[in-house]
């Protein structure tokens, strides 16, 4: 690997260790905030690294950034998280865990030097738990026709790249071009993408937002 | 973890019937093979897309059950855990190359342990399908539970191909 990677991930762990210190709720807000701001900036940094690392064709260094930026990404968004809740702002808060999970599991899965987050990721999965009631989901189930990869941009189903690994700094995601049937959008427990939450419930005529309890609208529900 | 064996239907004749190649070696089947109206309704999971792509990149040899010109769409569901494609193994793999049939599964579980990184170790869930052809006729193995009981998979092929 890269030496100049080498040292950007030394200093990453340094800045995570002493910003993981106001992952707690009884922690300041402005200093959380400021947190937020190093590892923003950092983000930025591994961005600018990895672009060079693919100038260079460096594959395995590239990867490396990339797995960086989403570290650093995930523990400012586990700290947006933090921020929205005491700013009285569930739905927010929901999105920057979900947004923190996802980071975090990308990273492991760009590069090995990531492998330690595994404790990291049941954390953020325990705080759902703790910290969120319990929500349902939508998840649609598609037959899917024609889909495009993001590396190369041929057909997916011929081409060598596999989504969710990465390559040359990038992950690989499959594009759906052509939807051939809708078959069915269901309520699910355990979706894949859990921002797709139900975000109105309605009891009694009354319209209530899931995360916070609090009634939406009166005349809205029907 | 859960393995549940079933008979299933002649998948030779079933391809004839549905105007598919008859499966020689390893295959992947769509979802709904045994069931279908005819060959415009048939569909693979769409994890058939990526088993595909690993298994030629681990030179594992799979015959294709559509003829020159067809594709099959593939389905799209976002649930969390990981739904595997029905892989057939012939009789002609179960005697002459049982070393396969291991290969082919250490290629889906090294990709699966890469696939669940950064998901909860309690979600990481497995459903996936067998169909073996033998003497006796064809045999369906429906498993569902983690990465590492796959590993289980060669004993249960070999138990049932031991009990013919």
């Amino acid at each position: 690997m890269n030496e100049a990677i080498v040292a950007f991930q030394a200093r990453c762990g340094e800045v995570a260790k002493e910003c993981q210190k106001f992952c707690f709720m009884s922690r300041a807000k402005e200093l959380q905030a400021e947190a937020r701001e190093v590892l923003i900036s950092l983000e930025e940094e591994a961005r600018v690294l990895k672009e060079e690392m693919i100038a260079r064709e460096d594959e395995d260094s590239a990867n490396a950034a990339l797995s960086l930026e989403a570290m650093m990404r995930a523990l400012a968004n586990e700290l947006g998280m933090w921020i929205a809740l005491k700013e009285d702002k569930p739905g927010l808060a929901w999105d920057e865990l979900i947004s923190a999970q996802n980071t975090a599991g990308m990273a492991m899965r760009a590069h090995d030097i990531a492998d330690n987050l595994g404790g990291y990721v049941e954390r953020l999965h325990i705080m759902e738990k703790l910290l969120f009631p319990p929500q349902m989901f939508f998840s649609p189930g598609m037959v899917i026709d024609r889909s495009e990869c993001s590396i190369c941009g041929k057909e997916y189903s011929e081409c060598d790249h596999i989504k969710g690994k990465a390559y040359m700094g990038k992950m690989c995601t499959r594009i759906i071009k052509e939807v051939k049937e809708l078959r069915e959008i269901s309520v699910v427990y355990e979706p894949v993408d859990k921002r797709c939450r139900i975000d109105k419930i309605i009891d009694e005529g009354v319209a209530r937002e899931p995360l916070s309890g609090r009634i939406i609208s009166d005349t809205s529900a029907e | 973890m859960s393995i549940q064996i079933t008979e299933y239907i002649d998948v030779r004749e079933r391809a004839v019937e549905l105007g598919c190649n008859p499966p020689t070696g390893l295959a992947l089947l769509p979802r709904n093979y045994d069931i279908a109206g005819s060959k415009d309704d048939l569909v693979y999971e769409g994890s058939t897309l990526e088993i595909r792509t690993l298994w030629r990149q681990a030179r594992i040899s799979e015959t294709q059950i559509e003829k020159e010109g067809d594709r099959f769409p593939h389905i799209h569901e976002r649930y969390a855990e990981w739904i595997g494609p029905v892989i057939f193994i012939s009789a002609s793999v179960l005697s002459q190359d049982p070393h396969a049939v291991s290969v082919a599964l250490g290629v889906l579980s090294n990709y699966l342990t890469d696939f669940f990184k950064g998901v909860p170790i309690s979600s990481r869930k497995v459903k996936l399908s067998l169909v073996v052809e033998d003497v006796g006729g064809y045999k369906r193995i429906d498993y569902e539970g983690n990465v590492e009981g796959l590993a289980r998979l060669p004993e249960v092929i070999r138990e049932i191909k031991n009990h013919e």
